[in-house]
């Protein structure tokens, strides 16, 4: 009966209630693991979440379970060329410097230092700025 | 005034209603919704587009005709090549040959009265023009000499100008996406009947492959141009390193989008001169196959490569040598290409026709563009050469070399197809040899200058490059010369042309077997039906031979060799 | 009419493709600084308040929940349900562009705007002021700001398709336009599913 009309699929009530459903727990756990110190497992965990959330949406809410594989295909191609982007500039990003003539301390950075490497001797202004720096 | 214009009743009755002349009001040109007078429309603004960046370029050429001030002051210079390649590259070599070729032609190869999408075309189409008009300001607000590439942070810094700019580049990627978007699920979904993926002709393959890298990489210079647009305006600091951001983030932004460009340029005229060389050597086009899936290889592998425009940029050598490694790889489709072409010529009997001798121009100057490119992939070469005229050299190798001159071999090949007549056989060779001649005089000395040290963009040079320069300034002279031929020959045609039949080239692609020549306003009489490749002349003979219609023919392209 | 369905929706998937790639540079920005500032990242995410981000993921998901009620009812040929679930789709984008104005204003009441205007003052924002601060920040608004126009202009198109439906447009033989515009408003929350835990909770 749920297939009746127009050849197309349509989705039973009950799924997508049992999704929404879901999709409102893993919100609670996203927000009740964030409270969790995990270290370095945070972030990782909090991104398996969200991609488990997006996966239960685009199956379900748009149905792509049911729909041309083309599309399915459409989506695959997206998700491959945004990690191509992500991990190619990261190649960069995540290693800059490793020519040992390139400073990997940016050039703000540096001029950060330096400038507080020269406020504890003007002393006044500049200390009360700086507490660590203090006697 | 056209009521008062006497037409021969004559042609009034015996010309049968096309596209062109079944309704000549202003507004349905305008509205049209047709894909063969949109194809138009584009064909006029780009064509306009082309003058102007050329005259650009020809004026940039003769103020390096002499070390120093030869015609203009630095910023004007600065300004001029700016502009030239932003005109170039975004509002012509982009959308030129998809927009114009793949808008008229691919339709027709497919045997469908239009593209999936025509309102969303004609929107394309203006957005286009909306971005065009974007340029126009922000030529007039003055002073823009980023360069084509709109660098960190000194483009974030620049005045005004670059916002209207910036904008313009976003809204002429919108054009182009749409473009992209309307192309893939045409070719997905209007397919004649019996036309498969193998017997699609390989201009729609390559077609189908730009319009993947445009949908994909599009959005990203959309992106780039909003944040460069921010930073600009509020100072957000991503990309400007006094604000703590990092201008080389700006630089990867820019090419994830600009190389796969690249590629949107060079891949369509593949398609071009794959086509043309089965056309005029009366031969399949040998390793079909090949050459239709190297393109889709090639858009995959254009994503992987854009690091190897930054070697010199301080990104880390890990990636330097990613990128440099990933670059070679390109070679090996576009090596299969190549390789196909020849051998279609090789085995099939050549007519050099004009179309072909663009098509052999394009074989001659796309190989020297393609090795001189993995040459400047190599990293410690790159140190070298990077941003000197060799890099010019080889990026004009491709884009014009390769894209251009197999853009006006298409335009002449399907020239009878658009306007129902033939061009002037002679003055066409003359103007492709002019062509092949003045683009070699211009930029193989460049890239003798380039190996010499001469740096590229700059205004003034040290005395031992002017010879060099004057061989290659003189070279864009004779260059022109071939164009406005191109230009002269054209409009002859279309005043003194000889009416063309529907198939003068004898070619086996539904645009020539099925449609008249103009076609009319919904392309087929009645669907076509295909029954072979399209290549398949054999079987074309065998058609026209019996004078038969298209029948359930059994398939004979398999069983003939 | 199956075949020109079937190249409409093909096209609407294309188009969320260009979306997720448009996207896709401002997740690379806030990566590639997530990983030069760990420490910046990790504090900041603690200036924006979770449980407004929360009350909009929830709000974000109901609609889409809605949205996809719309389609299972037009599908049924129920009008009246269909524009029933348009309209709380409408209203939870309300809410949530409500939310999206409360949490603008109070940053900028307290000096923090994105890039170089950055200057941060109250006892909530004040300790905030870190090198790098005005970089997660100015991801945050360009990134939410985009994500704000996505949902400004999805509730448009649904006003639209809500009062075609009203007009009796679509039936279970034709509705194509509110099958297109679930795609986008699904798409516009999933976007919403990655920047609330990447700007809120780490």
């Amino acid at each position: 009966m749920d297939h009746a009309s127009h050849g197309h699929h349509i989705t039973p009530k009950s799924l997508l209630i049992k999704v929404f459903g879901s999709l409102i727990l893993l919100t609670i756990l996203t927000v009740a693991v964030s409270r969790v110190h995990l270290g370095a497992l945070n972030v990782p965990v909090a991104i398996a979440i969200a991609v488990v959330k997006m996966m239960l949406v685009v199956t379900v809410f748009m149905a792509v379970k049911w729909d041309n594989k083309v599309n399915a295909l459409v989506i695959g191609l997206s998700a491959l060329f945004v990690s191509i982007f992500l991990i190619f500039t990261l190649f960069d990003t995540a290693y800059r410097g490793d020519l040992s003539n390139v400073d990997r301390v940016p050039i703000s950075d540096q001029q950060r230092q330096q400038s507080a490497e020269m406020a504890p001797a003007d002393a006044g202004a500049a200390a009360s700025e700086m507490p660590a720096s203090g006697h | 005034m056209s009521e008062t214009v006497a037409v021969p009743a004559s042609i009034d009755t015996s010309v049968p209603k096309n596209y062109l002349n079944h309704d000549k009001s202003i507004k349905s040109w305008l509205l049209t919704l047709d894909h063969k007078r949109i194809a138009l429309l584009y064909l006029v603004t780009i064509s306009i587009v082309f003058l102007v960046a050329g005259v650009l370029a020809l004026l940039v050429r003769a103020e390096l005709f002499t070390a120093g001030e030869t015609l203009m002051k630095p910023d004007t210079y600065n300004q001029f090549f700016s502009l030239h390649g932003i005109l170039m590259v975004f509002l012509f070599i982009v959308p030129s040959v998809p927009a114009i070729m793949g808008n008229f032609v691919m339709p027709m190869q497919l045997g469908a009265i239009d593209v999936a999408f025509p309102r969303l075309n004609l929107a394309s189409y203006y957005i286009y023009l909306i971005g065009g008009v974007l340029v126009v300001t922000a030529i007039l607000a003055g002073n823009i000499d980023t360069g084509w590439t709109f660098y960190t942070p000194y483009s974030a810094r620049l005045g005004s100008s670059v916002i209207f700019m910036t904008l313009a580049v976003f809204i002429a990627g919108f054009s182009s996406i749409l473009t992209g978007l309307n192309f893939i699920v045409t070719i997905h979904k209007m397919r004649a009947p019996g036309l498969t993926w193998n017997r699609l002709p390989l201009f729609v393959w390559s077609i189908y492959a730009t319009s993947i890298v445009q949908v994909l990489a599009t959005p990203v210079i959309g992106i780039t141009m909003l944040l460069l647009l921010l930073e600009k305006t509020l100072q957000i600091g991503i990309f400007d390193p006094a604000l703590g951001g990092d201008p080389i983030l700006f630089q990867h932004f820019f090419w994830f989008y600009s190389h796969p460009a690249v590629y949107i340029m060079i891949l369509p005229a593949f398609g071009i001169i794959s086509d043309l060389m089965g056309v005029f050597s009366r031969h399949e086009v040998q390793g079909y196959k090949f050459v239709a899936l190297s393109s889709v290889a090639i858009a995959f592998l254009g994503f992987l490569v854009w690091g190897h425009h930054m070697f010199v940029s301080g990104q880390s050598a890990i990636s330097s040598i990613v990128f440099s490694l990933i670059t070679y790889l390109i070679g090996i489709p576009t090596g299969v290409k190549v390789l196909n072409w020849v051998g279609t010529m090789y085995r099939g009997s050549v007519s050099f026709k004009t179309p072909m001798l663009y098509a052999l121009s394009f074989l001659f100057l796309f190989t020297i563009g393609g090795l001189t490119g993995v040459a400047l992939g190599v990293l410690g070469l790159d140190i070298h050469l990077h941003d000197t005229y060799f890099v010019v050299a080889h990026f004009h190798y491709v884009m014009m070399g390769g894209t251009v001159i197999a853009a006006i071999g298409g335009l002449h090949y399907w020239w009878p197809k658009i306007t129902g007549k033939m061009y002037n056989e002679t003055m066409g060779s003359i103007a492709a040899v002019l062509i092949f001649i003045g683009f070699n005089v211009t930029f193989f000395t460049q890239f003798v200058l380039g190996t010499k040290g001469m740096p590229r963009r700059y205004y003034d040079y040290q005395i031992q490059y002017e010879a060099l320069h004057q061989i290659s300034t003189v070279g864009s002279w004779i260059l022109a010369s071939g164009l406005f031929l191109v230009l002269f020959t054209f409009i002859h045609s279309l005043m003194k042309g000889k009416k063309a039949g529907s198939n003068p080239w004898g070619a086996a692609t539904l645009e020539w077997t099925h449609t008249a020549s103009p076609p009319s306003p919904h392309n087929f009489d009645e669907q076509p039906i295909v029954t072979h490749g399209p290549y398949d002349y054999h079987a074309l003979a065998r058609v026209s031979g019996d004078g038969a219609a298209q029948t359930s023919e059994p398939e004979l392209s398999e069983s003939r060799h | 009419m199956d075949q020109q369905f079937d190249a409409s929706k093909m096209g609407m998937w294309i188009f969320l493709v260009t979306e997720v790639l448009l996207f896709s540079g401002m997740f690379v920005a806030y990566t590639v600084y997530r990983v030069w500032h760990p420490e910046t990242f990790d504090l900041l995410s603690g200036a924006l308040d979770w449980r407004l981000g929360g009350f909009n993921t929830l709000v974000l998901l109901g609609s889409s929940f809605t949205v996809a009620m719309s389609i299972h009812s037009i599908q049924k040929s129920d009008k009246k349900a269909t524009v029933m679930y348009l309209v709380i789709t409408l209203i939870c984008a309300a809410a949530f562009m409500v939310v999206k104005y409360i949490e603008y204003t109070t940053k900028f009441e307290h000096g923090v705007f994105p890039g170089a205007h950055f200057a941060p003052h109250g006892e909530h924002y004040a300790p905030f002021d870190v090198p790098y601060a005005p970089q997660f920040f100015s991801i945050y608004f360009v990134m939410t700001g985009i994500h704000g126009v996505h949902v400004l202009v999805g509730m448009g198109v649904i006003a639209w398709i809500a009062i075609r439906t009203a007009k009796g447009h679509f039936d279970s033989q034709y509705y194509t336009p509110i099958e297109l515009t679930g795609l986008y408003w699904h798409l516009v929350d999933i976007i919403w599913i990655f920047l609330f835990p990447l700007l809120y909770l780490i």
